[in-house]
C-alpha cells in the first residue's frame, strides 16, 4: 500500500513539475530558506536570510498569480472559441440556404433566357418577311389595278358586243336582200318559162 | 498490379471471342430506372446490362462498380430502344417488345414478364422496332419501326389499338408533344409527321429536306433524331440540326454542325445533341455552340439524362454509342468516368 501511494505521489509530482526547474523547486527553496532563517544565529545573517526568504515568497506568489491569470485567460479563450464556432455554424447554414436560393434563381434565369431566345428566333424569322403596311399598300394598289383592268375589259367587251350585233344586223339584212333577189329571179324565171311554153304551145 | 498478369497467360478462344465482341459492340439504347439508381444499356448483340449509378458515383467507387451488376440476353437481335414505366423496363428491337420487372431484374435468370408483337402485314419478314414512346395519359405504348407505321399498344390489356399510316419509309424516332397529345415521328422519308392521338389522324407534315436552309442532299434526307418542347421541335440527321417553330412550321435556327446527329434533347435552356463525332454538343437556342465535351466512343448514338426525383445525387448525363462504354458526365462540362460492358 505504501509503495502504491508512493508511486501515486511521485507520479503526481512528476506530472506537475517533472523537470525540477519551476515552482516545486521554488517551494523547496522557500522551505530551506525558512529553516536556515530559523536556524541562523546573528541578527545581520538572520535579516539577510529573512530578506532572501521574503524574496522567494514573493517569487512564489508572483508565479501563482501568473498561473491563476493564465487559467482565467484560458477559460475565457475557450468561451470565445465556442462563440466563434457557433457563429461559423450559423453562417454555414445561411450559406447553404443562400446556395439553394441561388440555384432556384439560376433555374428561373435559365427559363427566362430560354424564353428570350425563343422570342429572338421567331423574331428573326418574322423580320425576314416584309413589313405589313407595305404589303397592305401593295395589295391595295394591286386591287385598284385589277379593278381598272376589269373596267377596261368590260368596256372592250361592250364595244365588241355592239359591233357584233351591228354586224349581225348587217349580215341578216344582206341575207334577206339576197333571198329577196333570189326569189325575184326565180319568179321571173318561172314567168319566162310559162311564157315560152305558151308560145311553143300554139292555138289548137 | 492486376493488369500485368493477363499478358503472361496465353489467351484462350473464349477470351479472344469476348475481346472481339467488346471491340465490335454498339450500344443502341439506354434507360434509367424509376428509382434513379440504375442504368440499363442495350447493345447490338441483344444483351441488356444493368449498371448501378449510385455505386459508381459514390465516394468509395472501385473498378468493379463501373462494370454491370448483371448482363442478360434479352433479344435475339439488337436492342434498339428501351423505355421505363414506374415498375417495368420495356425493350424492343427485333420486332418484339418485351417487359421486365425492375424489382427482379437484378436477380440471375430474370425472365421477361411478357412479350408482344404488333400486327404486321406480312408474317414473312418481321420489321425491327426502332423507337418506343410512352404516353402516360392514356397508359399506352407507341412502337414504330421498319413497317412505316406507328402501332399503339394499351399497357393494361396488351392489345394493339391503332395503326397510324403515313410514312413512306421506315421510322427512326418518336417524340411526344405533351400539351395537345400529339406524337411526332421522323423517318427515313425525310418527313416529320404529327399525329393526333385522339382522332388517329395525321395533323401536320413537315418535309425537312424541302427547305433549302437546312437540307443537305449529300447526307440524304433521313430524320435521325427528334425532340420537342410543345411549341418547338429540334430535328436532325441527314439535313442539318434545326430548331422549328411547330405552329408556323418554319425553321428558325440552324445549328452549324456538319456531322449528322443521332440523338437530341432539350435540357433547361440548352439543346444537347450527339451524333457522328466524339463529342456531346451543347447549343443555345440562338444557334451558338456553348460547349463541346468529348466522350470516349468514336460516335454517339444515345444520350440519357437522369432526372428522376428520387435520386438527386445520381443526376448525371450518360452517353453511349459505337463502343462498349457508357460515358458518365456528372457536370455537363467534362466526362467524369466511363462504365463499361
Amino acid at each position: 500500500m505504501e509503495a502504491l501511494t508512493d508511486y501515486e505521489v511521485i507520479r503526481k509530482r512528476l506530472l506537475i513539475d517533472g523537470d525540477g526547474a519551476g515552482d516545486d523547486r521554488r517551494i523547496n527553496l522557500l522551505v530551506r530558506r525558512f529553516i536556515k532563517w530559523v536556524n541562523s544565529g546573528s541578527q545581520e545573517k538572520g535579516y539577510s536570510q529573512y530578506q532572501r526568504m521574503l524574496s522567494t515568497l514573493y517569487q512564489c506568489e508572483f508565479s501563482m498569480g501568473k498561473t491563476s491569470r493564465m487559467y482565467d485567460m484560458n477559460l475565457r479563450e475557450v468561451e470565445n472559441y465556442e462563440k466563434i464556432y457557433k457563429e461559423i455554424e450559423c453562417s454555414i447554414a445561411e450559406a447553404h440556404e443562400k446556395i439553394a436560393e441561388c440555384k432556384e434563381q439560376i433555374l428561373q434565369a435559365k427559363q427566362i433566357r430560354k424564353n428570350r431566345e425563343e422570342y429572338d428566333a421567331l423574331a428573326k424569322v418574322i423580320q425576314s418577311y416584309p413589313d405589313r403596311h407595305e404589303t397592305v399598300k401593295e395589295l391595295e394598289a394591286l386591287g385598284k389595278e385589277l379593278e381598272h383592268l376589269s373596267h377596261i375589259k368590260e368596256s372592250v367587251e361592250d364595244k365588241l358586243e355592239l359591233r357584233r350585233k351591228q354586224f349581225h344586223v348587217l349580215h341578216s339584212t344582206i341575207h334577206e336582200l339576197q333571198q329577196t333577189l333570189e326569189n325575184d329571179e326565180k319568179l321571173s324565171e318561172v314567168e319566162e318559162a310559162q311564157e315560152t311554153s305558151m308560145e311553143t304551145d300554139p292555138k289548137p | 498490379m492486376e493488369r500485368a498478369m493477363p499478358q503472361a497467360v496465353p489467351l484462350g478462344q473464349m477470351e479472344v471471342l469476348q475481346a472481339l465482341q467488346r471491340l465490335h459492340m454498339i450500344i443502341f439504347s439506354q434507360n434509367v430506372s424509376p428509382c434513379g439508381k440504375f442504368l440499363a444499356a442495350g447493345n447490338n448483340y441483344g444483351q441488356i446490362a444493368i449498371f448501378s449509378l449510385s455505386a459508381s458515383l459514390s465516394s468509395e467507387a472501385k473498378e468493379e462498380s463501373k462494370k454491370p451488376m448483371v448482363t442478360f440476353q434479352a433479344h435475339d437481335g439488337p436492342v434498339y430502344s428501351m423505355v421505363s414505366t414506374d415498375r417495368h423496363l420495356l425493350s424492343a428491337g427485333d420486332g418484339e417488345v418485351k417487359a421486365w420487372l425492375w424489382a427482379e431484374i437484378l436477380k440471375k435468370g430474370c425472365k421477361e414478364l411478357w412479350r408482344r408483337q404488333p400486327p404486321y402485314r406480312t408474317s414473312l419478314e418481321v420489321p425491327e422496332i426502332n423507337a418506343l414512346l410512352l404516353v402516360p395519359k392514356e397508359n399506352s405504348l407507341i412502337l414504330a419501326g421498319g413497317d412505316c407505321q406507328l402501332h399503339t399498344m394499351d399497357l393494361e390489356t396488351g392489345t394493339f389499338t391503332r395503326a397510324l399510316w403515313g410514312h413512306t419509309d421506315y421510322i427512326h424516332c418518336l417524340a411526344l408533344r405533351e400539351r395537345s397529345p400529339e406524337v411526332l415521328s421522323g423517318g427515313e422519308d425525310g418527313a416529320v409527321r404529327l399525329w393526333d392521338l385522339r382522332t388517329a389522324k395525321e395533323v401536320q407534315t413537315i418535309e425537312v429536306y424541302k427547305h433549302e436552309e437546312c437540307s443537305r442532299p449529300h447526307n440524304g434526307r433521313w430524320i435521325g433524331c427528334l425532340a420537342t418542347d410543345s411549341d418547338w421541335m429540334v430535328c436532325g440527321g441527314g439535313p442539318a440540326l434545326t430548331l422549328w417553330h411547330l405552329r408556323s412550321s418554319t425553321p428558325t435556327t440552324i445549328f452549324p454542325m456538319r456531322a449528322p446527329q443521332k440523338h437530341v434533347t432539350f435540357y433547361q435552356d440548352l439543346i444537347l445533341s450527339a451524333g457522328q463525332g466524339r463529342c456531346v454538343n451543347q447549343w443555345q437556342l440562338s444557334g451558338e455552340l456553348k460547349a463541346q465535351v468529348p466522350g470516349s466512343s468514336p460516335g454517339l448514338l444515345s444520350l440519357s439524362l437522369n432526372q428522376q426525383p428520387a435520386a438527386p445525387e445520381c443526376k448525371v448525363l450518360t452517353a453511349a454509342g459505337n463502343s462498349c462504354r457508357v460515358d458518365v458526365f456528372t457536370n455537363l462540362g467534362y466526362r467524369a468516368f466511363s462504365l463499361s460492358f
